[in-house]
């Protein structure tokens, strides 16, 4: 934990600048939630805004800028799209840039994806047993789902099927989805070659099988490459605290931290759930500087409850391994499985995975 | 014989693996040894169940034998199930003879006059084990076989272990049934849950090895790493190795603990913090809920300080949890003079 504190920066410099910029901006925005459809919208933000560039350079704080909220208005994102992706638990993975993507083919796309599929069962790497399923592709852009015009433009991809077995004017049952998005993304598309598509963050919900049917279509069509995006205790630790700071609806659920320790006889799971006021209470005096969230800050906030814990079983909670935060903001375990409850964070959340993403691409 | 028994007997036989049918028949005891002779235990489990069903038909089976399976199967597979722990109480000082007639009637009747519908079955296991199965019905619906209540009464002692069904509004007739059957006048849940049955009854039997005065001799043989042949190697911190083991000597004892799956807190004591760190100064209790989880909670309670996880001697809010005879609790700040209060640093 020592070694948070010395300055304002983690593992990579850049992240922590960039990061508590944006997610200050984040909890600004928590606080003045029935503002949230007035702020500007992204498009109007030029390049200069305080998303620190610090290529290479580490640690570089530009302190005293002024946070502009950088999450996409809430006039255009269409509900309907958001709603789709509320309240599922997704399964994260960094995608290297695509090759040769262009966003006028998704209809061709849809139809090797399919094709793909079909020949994959066939072949006998079957995704149902028994049933005879006839999987449908969509693909769409979701134009609202970006950080700023240097993004490109969330990809949707959902496959439906419809039993062979029952009447053409049964519904379609939506069987998986999965996205790829790009919130804030620049450090990873601005030296792009041409040719190249950046969308960092690929996020999945439904079967293994078929996300990795889906994923293999894409690497060989695009040259890209998927890995699974682990969170460390860390970052973990920084969602908790933000989420934690968010404003609050009257039947809040409990700011949960579940720590597993390792390397015991038997093993011990602990989960450690403050109530949700409280919780804010303790951010609300921890985090101080105004507009900024700083490493300094979440490492008080954690000491805090090691400390309160501490005091009543003896046992050294830092010591253990943070594996799932869970606030009625939002959740994430430790393997990569995030889940957002709350439309207003999704931007920030986002973000946050974005850069995630792309630490681990590079 | 009825369609409903069949069904619940088939599906009883379901449950249970395949190379322990004929055991369990066999201590069931309704089947005679020729019609288990002709039971073709392998082939697939629906068929056996089936082949069962049709032996019992032959013998006209009830739901009264049926049940007496069921609790065979659970008592097996008792910890398949949660259980709670009630103690009761009397009034007085006697010390009546147990006469398990008496109860037997004095429970069914209690039951019955409330609940006309309700299927109460007996068996008597060693160590004045009685367990009692009931299938909840009401006035104008017949008892659900497949949510029973399991209850086990060990007849020299104030204790009950009660494995109930999900119908909640049925537990103050089960208490009040239970405590007039034997000539108790009062009963109470105590904060005390796992599955494990016998753990249960370690606890409240003080049968586990319970906390001694340190050793003299810290050493006797376990947890202790091998002496290393290269003199070169040293344990530095070797008093401190065995000041903890000492410590969890006198904290845990030294036998096998009971096993329980988990402890829960409910914290409602004062946030403190360092001043120099400017944080929260409620005056308002911070509450939060602690819930430890563990295949074997107690052994791994016992291995955190060995393993450097934890403070020698462990907090006493842990080790308390057997002899208390309780894993759940509720703190507060030390005011009053309740032990379990907390204790501040």
């Amino acid at each position: 934990m020592a070694a948070g504190r010395a300055a304002a920066r983690g593992p990579t410099g850049r992240e922590f600048e960039r990061r508590r910029r944006a997610v200050a901006a984040m909890a600004e925005e928590a606080q003045e939630d029935g503002a949230t459809r007035t702020l500007p919208s992204l498009r109007r933000l030029s390049r200069a805004l305080p998303f620190g560039r610090t290529h290479g350079r580490l640690g570089i704080s530009s302190s005293g800028r002024p946070i502009v909220s950088a999450l996409c208005s809430q006039e255009s994102a269409d509900p309907q799209q958001t709603a789709l992706l509320l309240r599922k638990a997704w399964t994260l993975y960094s995608v290297t840039p695509l090759y040769r993507f262009r966003r006028a083919r998704l209809r061709d796309y849809e139809r090797l994806l399919s094709a793909f599929i079909a020949a994959e069962k066939q072949k006998g790497l079957a995704v149902e047993v028994g049933v005879e399923l006839d999987i449908k592709v969509a693909l769409s852009s979701l134009a609202d789902l970006r950080g700023s015009e240097l993004d490109q433009a969330a990809l949707l991809v959902q496959l439906s099927s419809r039993s062979r077995a029952s009447s053409r004017n049964s519904e379609d049952k939506l069987v998986w989805s999965g996205w790829f998005c790009s919130v804030f993304g620049d450090d990873l598309s601005e030296n792009l070659p041409e040719d190249f598509t950046s969308l960092p963050l690929f996020l999945s919900h439904g079967a293994e099988s078929y996300t990795s049917l889906v994923g293999s279509w894409f690497q060989k069509t695009f040259d890209c490459c998927f890995r699974r995006l682990a969170i460390s205790p860390q970052n973990l630790s920084w969602m908790v605290a933000m989420w934690a700071g968010c404003k609050l609806d009257r039947a809040a659920a409990a700011v949960e931290l579940v720590f597993s320790v390792p390397r015991l006889s038997q093993p011990l799971d602990i989960s450690y759930a403050i109530h949700p006021e409280d919780a804010k209470a303790l951010w609300d005096t921890v985090q101080k500087t105004p507009g900024e969230i700083t490493q300094e800050e979440v490492d008080v906030f954690m000491d805090c409850l090691y400390a309160h814990f501490h005091r009543h079983f003896k046992i050294h909670l830092s010591a253990a391994k943070l594996v799932k935060v869970s606030t009625a903001v939002a959740s994430a375990h430790c393997d990569g499985i995030v889940k957002i409850l709350q439309s207003q964070y999704l931007p920030g959340m986002l973000m946050l995975l974005t850069e995630l993403a792309i630490s681990q691409i590079q | 014989m009825d369609e409903t028994v069949a069904e619940y007997i088939r599906r009883t036989v379901l449950k249970i693996p395949r190379d322990e049918i004929k055991m369990m028949l066999e201590k069931w005891g309704f089947l005679s040894e020729a019609q288990l002779q002709t039971l073709n235990c392998h082939q697939i489990k629906d068929s056996i169940s089936q082949e069962v069903v049709q032996l019992c038909e032959e013998n006209s089976a009830d739901i009264k034998q049926a049940a007496v399976l069921d609790i065979i199967y659970n008592h097996i597979y008792q910890n398949k199930r949660m259980w709670s722990v009630y103690q009761m109480k009397k009034s007085g000082e006697e010390l009546e003879n147990f006469d398990i007639t008496d109860f037997k009637k004095k429970f069914k009747r209690i039951l019955r006059s409330t609940l006309k519908n309700v299927t109460i079955t007996f068996k008597e296991y060693e160590d004045n084990a009685i367990w009692i199965r009931i299938a909840w019905g009401t006035p104008y619906k017949k008892p659900n076989q497949y949510k029973p209540s399991y209850v086990v009464y060990h007849s020299q002692t104030p204790y009950v272990f009660i494995s109930a069904s999900v119908l909640k509004s049925n537990m103050p007739l089960l208490c009040q049934a239970l405590i007039v059957a034997s000539n108790y006048h009062d009963i109470r849940e105590m904060e005390l849950r796992s599955h494990s049955l016998n753990s249960l009854k370690d606890i409240v039997f003080k049968r586990y090895s319970q906390n001694f005065q340190t050793y003299t001799t810290p050493l006797q043989g376990e947890n202790v790493e091998p002496e290393n042949a290269d003199i070169r190697i040293v344990q530095e911190n070797r008093s401190e190795k065995e000041r903890i083991h000492r410590l969890n000597q006198g904290d845990f004892g030294s036998g096998p603990q009971p096993k329980l799956e988990f402890a829960q807190y409910r914290l409602e004591t004062m946030f403190k913090s360092d001043p120099k760190m400017d944080v929260l100064d409620k005056k308002e209790p911070f509450r939060c809920l602690v819930k430890f989880s563990s295949p074997h909670l107690l052994e791994s309670l016992k291995s955190l300080a060995p393993a450097g996880m934890a403070d020698a001697p462990l907090s006493p809010l842990l080790t308390c949890i057997p002899h208390k005879a309780r894993n759940y609790f509720k703190i507060r700040e030390k005011k009053s003079l309740f032990p379990e209060s907390f204790v501040s640093p």
